[in-house]
């Protein structure tokens, strides 16, 4: 079983995604052997009310919940965002969130995004942060959002033990507070590995030294990227068959009660 | 088989190119091996900008590297044109060792200024391949102003048609359509596919506006991004196996390592 954490329907406005269909992102995840996967909508990430691309998103998953596992994008700097959540968990059946603080303009720890927090925690909704979703080298001129600092995911994970994050297209994650703080910080984190690589600079086999396969979760990043290098890390990386299991299934299915 | 055109040795932290410390290096190998990579084509990049002495001696750790790991590194010789004379010298002197294969130019100098013209027209007419660091950013680098990108090296290109050019990384950071887009303004330019971003639909965009006749594997040390991301293209067996390795094979007029 391959769970991906990292994965997105509809359009997104600075390039074309050509898998970006429930057909496409469901052939994509065929060719690459994963069964199920974590999706919001890419669309959302620029709408200004971001809540239309999560009800976009209940359109496209419909039919194919076996394998498409919703999660919504909400953004508390905007008007409504309590409404939208409850709808998001009521309707959309959502499993988790993502928050995009540089796209969105607000901070990790403004109390806003603190209140969205606890409060997807209380319903019970894992929150994923992506680092990045684009590459900022090549961002669109007209769309600036830096990548989200890992000491700052650390310093939200460390005020909501509570609740259960997961850091998405995150790298250099071994000189970061969330791993030379790991042992000052709550255990309510996953790693999703995408962007490390698994050989030569081999920032996974640190991980797994540090954190262990138990806190890193695989992710691809689809339709933006080819799911292919998130694929051939996982059969590179130096780890046991059961470390494996954990970073392709396990860990992320025991969270979403799989 | 999967030839890499584009790899670096190790700048040794002492400078010098006898250091006995090759762990970076046996790192490299040891992932190359691991995913199937046959040989490196590398240069060894001295701290920019580089002087006569610091250049060859890059140079002489990569001919050390040639010797250390027979048949797995070929070289580049890496200099700064601004020291014409010098380093038409030195490449005469690197070229001919064994395996070294061709010219590695970083960001001293742009690729339209005339300081790089002595070396330019010395490889073009001893037929040897240029390989030139590129990268097109929607942000200036403040740490690299004069990095050339793909309208430069086209420029260059149109203007010597008979030099062997190879843009450097396609997937280095910057905007990848852009550059493949006005790479392909040159039709005697080439261009490598390495670095570290893996944005779905790149290498096929690169082979429909450049063709694999001008197309090369690499990695740039990204190693699971350069092999992932040929793996998941979408392109016929013919141009595959020319990216793997028949046209950088071509372009040096070298048979397959045994």
């Amino acid at each position: 079983m391959l769970i991906d954490t990292n994965a997105y329907l509809g359009h997104w406005a600075t390039r074309q995604l050509r898998y970006a269909t429930p057909d496409g992102l469901l052939a994509l995840m065929d060719r690459a052997g994963i069964d199920l996967a974590c999706v919001s909508s890419a669309a959302a990430v620029l709408y200004k009310d971001c809540h239309r691309g999560n009800e976009e998103l209940a359109e496209a998953v419909a039919g194919h919940r076996d394998r498409l596992i919703p999660f919504a994008v909400l953004n508390p700097a905007y008007a409504g965002w309590r409404r939208d959540l409850a709808w998001c968990r009521d309707v959309l059946g959502a499993r988790g969130l993502r928050l995009y603080p540089a796209y969105h303009a607000y901070g990790l720890t403004d109390p806003r995004c603190t209140e969205l927090v606890a409060a997807a925690a209380e319903a019970n909704l894992l929150v994923s942060i992506p680092v990045r979703q684009v590459d900022h080298r090549q961002r669109h001129w007209l769309v600036d959002a830096s990548d989200v600092p890992l000491s700052d995911i650390a310093a939200l994970v460390a005020a909501h033990p509570d609740a259960r994050f997961i850091v998405l297209e995150g790298a250099g994650y071994l000189g970061s507070d969330l791993v030379r703080r790991a042992g000052e910080l709550p255990a309510n984190y996953w790693l999703e590995i995408s962007r490390p690589d698994a050989v030569y600079t081999d920032e996974i086999g640190g991980l797994l030294r540090t954190l262990g396969a138990e806190r890193l979760v695989f992710g691809s990043g689809i339709p933006f990227k080819y799911p292919e290098p998130a694929t051939l890390r996982l059969e590179v990386m130096r780890a046991s068959e059961a470390e494996k299991d954990l970073i392709r299934s396990g860990n992320i299915g025991a969270m979403l009660g799989l | 088989m999967l030839i890499s055109a584009h790899e670096h040795v190790t700048w040794p932290a002492s400078g010098r190119a006898d250091d006995p410390d090759w762990a970076h290096d046996e790192a490299l190998i040891a992932a190359a091996d691991r995913l199937g990579i046959a040989t490196m084509a590398c240069s060894c990049l001295a701290p920019r900008p580089s002087t006569p002495d610091t250049f060859r001696a890059a140079n002489d750790r990569t001919a050390a590297a040639i010797a250390r790991f027979p048949g797995r590194v070929w070289g580049y010789a890496y200099v700064n044109p601004g020291y014409a004379r010098e380093a038409v010298a030195e490449i005469d002197r690197c070229l001919a060792l064994d395996d070294m294969v061709g010219v590695k130019l970083y960001n001293e100098y742009k690729a339209t200024d005339p300081a790089v013209r002595p070396v330019v027209e010395h490889c073009a007419a001893r037929g040897l391949p240029i390989l030139w660091h590129q990268g097109h950013c929607t942000d200036p680098l403040p740490d690299q102003p004069s990095i050339s990108d793909a309208a430069d090296l086209a420029w260059l290109a149109n203007t010597c048609p008979e030099l062997k050019l190879i843009l450097a990384h396609i997937g280095g950071g910057g905007d990848w359509e852009w550059t493949i887009k006005q790479a392909a303004e040159a039709p005697t330019l080439y261009a490598d596919l390495s670095g570290s971003v893996v944005d779905e639909g790149m290498v096929e965009m690169a082979v429909e506006y450049l063709g694999a006749d001008r197309l090369l594997f690499a990695c740039d040390g990204s190693m699971c991004a350069g092999v992932g991301k040929l793996r998941g293209a979408q392109i016929t067996p013919e141009d595959r196996g020319k990216i793997e390795s028949e046209t950088f094979l071509r372009l040096l007029g070298r048979s397959a390592p045994c």
